[in-house]
């Protein structure tokens, strides 16, 4: 399919012979996501922001079996040392860091107060960080793209009304929403610690989601009110094609450099975000969480650094390596904004 | 009968835990929060894993109070090496709940109260000797002459008494405080013993609520200089009631306005209030009118106090620790966090001691009704893993025992409530067989816990692990921090364990187990503070019975009812013991722990150098 956004990055690439090999066969097979992508291979940044992501990936991923390996617990699962049997009587741990020295039983060290073993609680963490990240992200994705193509394509009061929809949001605040939401879950499912924790992880991705489609929905409306005066979609409607078709077939074609760019910044906009919630207490209190171990690691910043400073590190990383990538990828896709 | 606010008007529920001690604001009460989401019980396989142990003395828990000197009735009190001037400031997480004189119940507001601004008729002092606190005169010339059934009770009040105002202090004062004190609308949080014991207690609401009018009290008589409290039954605590904040005089002009008055209460102590601005900051004053040769108890060394509240926790421990500038001559009521506690007790400026806090979990008598079931809880509870998840210091902060009446309770006998059961001494595999004996297994557990504390949390993962261990199916069921008391004080909550903490007014046993396992009326009364829903007729009787008994007879009594209700019934089970470790600065002088309450020895304060 030929499309005005293929024929304007093509049209570019010619502008700027010196990054593009002087193949004029290639240029007219490819898409612009295969330029992109080839765009990317090159951006030293974006790979290696790839590879620690990929890393961090594969760690959340497989963390079971490395802890299985490992034979380390996040939790009292039977088998997991007890409080009582790797902490002294004020919480600090009888094993590893701060006051013994390393053990390869506990890379990491064990969590105070609980026992647990840090390098678990990390794995985990990082997995439900990820977890809920890209589910945030996908599912605000196709929240807010369904959105943005209805409200620019409509006209009339549709437009209106969704768009009234999306300042109305974009003006309620986030926090407060979690705050208020929090108590709601609890009293709703806090009969069994199983179903709260479900209860719990899908509002905190509901939350992430309510109030974070709407600058995708603005940004597909802004540019579908653009494509709709084009020539192709102009004649697609005028042959008589579905509007549904026009909608996903013509225009949406045409969205996917802004969608890719919203999607890779939303991400670790995603895992701060859960961290952050987690950590003031209205996000997860079942399972792990990166934020939540970052919050009872607080007072031992000094005394037992390694159980703070290695969560806060690892968001860190996740955190900008994500942004890096996103950064690469917009420029991957935006020609206008290249270096 | 605890140091905490009441649950609610009926002068039955006095109840409390020790959440409710500080006024928790965010996160400083993560600590003391937990306290009744899961108490924690300490020691585990012979106490402390190892490295130091706190310094509380773990037999007697310092022996709570439990002496009287009545010839200690005049001042000047000196102490060696004290000198006059400098300001001491008081840093502290929580805010000052209420500070009229009526309602302040909480150990802050009731010790900053009686230790520095007003005066009572009696008073604790605390004893360099025994370590311990005494009870002697205040405002009166002696402990009071008793009836021979402890009905009545007359004092003398000293001469020469004034406010700050310059107001003489009279016995109707005394009478209007009383009179006061039983007013359960205007003052629902106060402590309820007058309505409790003295006569008309239970039919005049109180002066405010009654109409600013005395007409119908008759719990008190003044006749010149003497003053006769006059009690409904017997009531040999006496004098110590009379050590609360309540009991002390009020100018019947002075605080028609409660509201003024809780910002400004007349002081009648060595200090008067400068600057209150409530839940923040309160700042203490020389009261030029208090007479040192009149009051055995207190000093006056520093020029002034200056009370910081709502601190982080985390930020009073560093700037303890850091202990430069003013904050040499700063002392904090806060427990040191079980993170600092090492490198805080090597400083040597932590000070360490015992209160009358038993914390316990409490099964519903009505729906766990095998006394099998409920040993097997106790067996099964993981004493150790629950202090360290809760953030307690095995042997400083959290003492074991099995006992309901804690250490230094006088007639305490030490036992085990469940056969050669060690104190806090979990065993799964005991628990285990007795599920089976009594045909358990798989009993399900509920008990609440607050979700948005992080330790809760984690104690509740702590008790889940070891109770499914021994065959149970534990089911926590989540609250939080705001609703967990009201869940645990509704009868009908869907809950079978409630958690809890309870401190003793004074060192007796009346404080005890009349408020903790003597049937209540549940449709009228709702739990109150027996959490347990405990009710046995003959168990009913015996208390009524050693409520009868002469006093001397009594403090044994109850030491053998402890013994008989625990081992035979278990209605509740000890998780452990309360003790308080609090820092100073390196220039502040005669901090030790009031161990009746577990908060600084105030009268003794002073500036260093």
């Amino acid at each position: 399919m030929t499309s005005a956004g293929t024929e304007a990055l093509e049209a570019r690439s010619d502008i700027n012979p010196s990054t593009e090999p002087p193949a004029p066969k290639d240029i007219a097979g490819r898409s612009p996501t295969r330029i992109a992508l080839a765009r990317l291979a090159k951006d030293k940044v974006a790979v290696v922001c790839g590879l620690v992501l990929l890393l961090l990936v594969l760690a959340g991923l497989f963390a079971p079996v490395i802890c299985n390996a490992l034979n380390i617990y996040k939790d009292y699962s039977p088998g997991a040392p007890r409080a009582s049997d790797v902490l002294d009587f004020d919480s600090y741990p009888l094993v590893g860091p701060p006051y013994y020295p390393f053990t390869w039983d506990h890379p990491l060290g064990v969590e105070p107060n609980t026992g647990y073993d840090n390098l678990a609680l990390l794995l985990y963490g990082l997995r439900t960080s990820l977890f809920i990240a890209v589910l945030a992200t996908v599912v605000s994705t196709v929240v807010g793209v369904t959105l943005g193509l209805v409200a620019g394509y409509a006209k009339g009061w549709v437009d209106s009304l969704l768009s009234f929809f999306i300042d109305f949001m974009l003006s309620f605040p986030f926090i407060l929403g979690a705050l208020a939401l929090a108590p709601i879950i609890t009293t709703r499912f806090g009969g069994n610690s199983e179903t709260l924790g479900r209860a719990e992880f899908l509002s905190l991705v509901g939350v992430l989601v309510l109030f974070g489609w709407m600058g995708l929905a603005r940004l597909v409306r802004g540019q579908v009110l653009s494509l709709r005066e084009r020539e192709f979609v102009q004649a697609a409607q005028v042959i008589g094609v579905p509007t549904r078709r026009i909608l996903f077939k013509e225009l949406l074609p045409n969205l996917v450099a802004p969608i890719v760019v919203s999607l890779s910044l939303a991400l670790p906009a995603y895992v701060a975000a859960e961290a952050g919630l987690s950590f003031l207490g209205i996000g997860l209190s079942e399972g792990t969480s990166l934020g939540k171990t970052i919050a009872s690691a607080r007072g031992y910043y000094d005394t037992y650094p390694l159980y703070l400073w290695v969560p806060v590190g690892t968001i860190m990383v996740l955190v900008i390596a994500l942004n890096l990538l996103g950064d690469s990828v917009r420029d991957a896709f935006d020609p206008k904004t290249r270096r | 009968m605890s140091r905490i606010r009441g649950l609610g008007r009926n002068t039955e529920e006095k109840g409390g835990h020790t959440m409710r001690f500080k006024k928790p604001l965010i996160a400083v009460s993560l600590v003391t929060t937990f306290a009744l989401a899961a108490c924690g019980g300490s020691g585990g396989n012979g106490g402390g894993g190892g490295g130091t142990e706190g310094d509380v003395d773990q037999e007697t828990l310092g022996d709570t109070g439990s002496a009287q000197d009545a010839s200690r009735v005049d001042g000047p009190v000196e102490i060696d090496g004290a000198t006059e001037g400098g300001n001491i400031n008081v840093i502290s997480a929580a805010g000052l709940n209420t500070m009229h004189p009526s309602e302040a119940y909480y150990q802050n507001t009731s010790t900053i109260l009686s230790g520095l601004i007003t005066r009572q008729m009696t008073q604790y002092v605390y004893d360099e000797d025994s370590k311990s606190m005494v009870l002697i005169p205040d405002l009166a010339t002696d402990l009071g002459t008793p009836n021979d059934d402890f009905t009545e009770w007359t004092f003398t009040l000293k001469d020469g008494i004034k406010y700050e105002d310059g107001t003489p202090v009279t016995a109707e004062d005394l009478v209007f405080a009383a009179a006061a004190s039983m007013d359960r609308t205007q003052f629902p949080e106060g402590p309820a013993y007058s309505n409790d014991y003295l006569e008309s207690g239970d039919t005049y609401e109180g002066y405010f609520t009654a109409g600013n009018t005395l007409d119908g009290f008759t719990g008190a008589e003044a006749d010149g200089n003497t003053i006769t409290y006059k009690a409904r039954k017997p009531f040999p605590d006496l004098p110590y009631w009379l050590t609360f904040p309540a009991m002390g005089p009020q100018n019947e002009q002075a605080s028609a306005d409660p509201a003024a008055y809780a910002r400004k209460p007349l002081a009648t102590g060595p200090y008067k209030f400068d600057q209150y601005t409530p839940e923040k900051s309160l700042t203490l004053v020389r009261n030029d009118q208090w007479d040192p040769a009149t009051d055995p108890g207190r000093t006056q060394y520093p020029d002034s106090y200056s009370m910081e509240f709502q601190v982080e926790s985390e930020q009073i421990d560093q700037r303890m620790l850091a202990d430069s500038g003013d904050d040499q001559t700063t002392i904090s009521y806060d427990d040191v966090l079980n993170q600092n506690y090492r490198a805080m007790e090597e400083t040597g400026r932590l000070v360490v001691g015992g209160f009358p806090l038993t914390r316990y979990w409490a099964p519903d008598y009505r729906k766990i009704t095998d006394v099998r079931v409920r040993q097997a809880l106790a067996l099964a509870y993981p004493y150790a893993d629950a202090y360290k998840a809760g953030g307690l210091i095995e042997g400083v902060t959290a003492i074991p025992g099995q006992a309901l009446m804690p250490p230094g309770t006088v007639g305490r006998k030490d036992f085990p409530a469940i056969e050669d059961m060690e104190d806090a001494g979990t065993d799964v595999e005991r628990a285990r067989q007795l599920l089976e004996e009594a045909d358990a297994v798989g009993y399900e557990i509920i008990w609440p816990y607050a979700k948005d504390d992080p330790q809760s949390v984690a104690a509740k993962d702590a008790v889940v692990a070891s109770l499914n261990d021994a065959g149970f199916k534990a089911s926590p069921l989540a609250s939080t921090v705001a609703d967990v008391s009201t869940v645990r004080s509704d009868p009908d909550a869907p809950i079978n364990v409630r958690t809890a903490g309870w401190i003793a007014d004074w060192p007796s046993g009346s404080s005890w187990f009349p408020p903790l396992i003597e049937s209540t009326n549940l449709k009228a009364e709702g739990t109150g503070s027996n959490y347990s829903i405990f009710s046995e007729p003959t168990v009913d009787e015996k208390i009524a019975e050693i409520q009868e008994m002469p006093v001397d007879e009594q403090a044994d009594a109850w030491g053998e009812l402890d013994e008989q209700v625990m081992t035979e019934y278990l209605p509740l089970f000890v998780t452990g013991y309360g003790g308080v470790a609090q820092m100073h600065g390196s220039k502040v002088g005669g901090m030790n722990i009031d161990n009746t309450i577990g908060q600084p020895t105030w009268k003794s304060l002073h500036v260093t150098q």
